[in-house]
């Protein structure tokens, strides 16, 4: 069970490149996750202060991202710092977006609803890590992570033969290891019926980016389809019944 | 530089939930609020700021809260 008040990914890194914005919610809130030109992320609440326009529809411009409604500019603390409209306005430090703290580990982008939620205890990358995908299923995260649990992953490094081992990390980060292989499935809360789990190989990039980056793709679609796919019922058929029908 | 206004919305006004509306935006724009008198007809107050900042109070309580409809606005010096 994972609360707004823990950390949570909230994207792949790579799916933020420089100077770019996307949005996204975290039980049930809209957040804006941006990169500012100097490769800084940023979460912030997903409202312009001024009309309530999403932030995410926005540009980027330097340290500065601008809402696309009336071109309001906000610094990477949230606050507003030019007003079109009003140009010499020394704007005041009240017209101020919410952020929420904000770390990158594990080739994700981590961030918590709590601004008192202490330090984030995934583990810094040492080998490096190479994006898979971001799956986003119709399900609680606690439906998602049980199927998460139930799965095998076919080793890309060595043999066919290896055993699959689930892990916890965090009660937002999975691991799933087998042979030489090691993915990290990050878990993200958006509602209590949707979430979204991000794939990545821990590991270096000349060693699985492409084919290993393929490999690990069909397993992460595998598990969306087991999630989104309940087992069927099965129901037993006496002997003499299948007799008669043939 | 500063300048002080008095402001008169009328129109067909809830007094808490337009008072409450003000109160929001004076604080969202930083600007000091008082209000002097409050009924279903009109709201009259005071406020003091930067002119900019007076524009965007008078245009944002223009359209007012969703339960209350101004049908004019009287602003003169204070």
């Amino acid at each position: 069970m994972t609360t707004g008040n823990m950390w949570q990914p909230v994207s792949l890194s790579h799916s933020i490149e420089t100077a770019t914005s996307a949005g996204t919610r975290l039980c049930g809130e809209d957040l804006v996750v941006w990169r500012d030109s100097s490769g800084v992320a940023h979460v912030w609440e997903d409202r312009c202060p001024h009309r309530g326009m999403r932030l995410s529809f926005g540009f980027v411009r330097g340290d500065h991202i601008a809402c696309l409604y009336h071109g309001w500019q906000y610094d990477t603390g949230g606050q507003c710092q030019y007003i079109p409209a009003h140009p010499d306005l020394e704007v005041p430090k009240t017209i101020k977006v919410p952020v929420y703290l904000t770390e990158e580990r594990a080739g994700m982008i981590w961030t918590t609803l709590a601004a008192d939620a202490g330090p984030l205890t995934v583990p810094a990358d040492e080998t490096g890590t190479v994006p898979v995908q971001s799956l986003y299923v119709d399900c609680s995260a606690d439906a998602a992570i049980a199927v998460l649990e139930s799965m095998t992953l076919a080793p890309f490094s060595a043999g066919r033969d290896a055993e699959t081992t689930v892990s916890v990390v965090t009660p937002s980060l999975y691991s799933v290891s087998t042979g030489q292989d090691l993915l990290l499935v990050g878990i993200q809360t958006i509602t209590d019926e949707r979430t979204a789990l991000h794939v990545v190989i821990s590991g270096l990039p000349e060693v699985y980016e492409g084919g290993g980056q393929a490999h690990f793709l069909s397993w992460a679609l595998d598990l969306r389809y087991r999630i989104e796919t309940p087992p069927k019922k099965t129901f037993a058929v006496p002997a003499h019944t299948v007799a008669e029908a043939l | 530089m500063n300048e002080k206004a008095r402001l008169v919305f009328k129109g067909h006004l809830y007094p808490e939930a337009f008072v409450e509306f003000a109160r929001h935006r004076a604080r969202r724009l930083d600007i000091v609020l008082d209000v002097a008198s409050a009924d279903g007809e009109a709201v009259n107050v005071t406020v003091e700021g930067p002119v900019d900042l007076l524009d965007a109070f008078e245009m944002a309580c223009s359209l007012g809260p969703y339960d209350c409809l101004v049908l004019d606005v009287v602003r003169t010096a204070a």
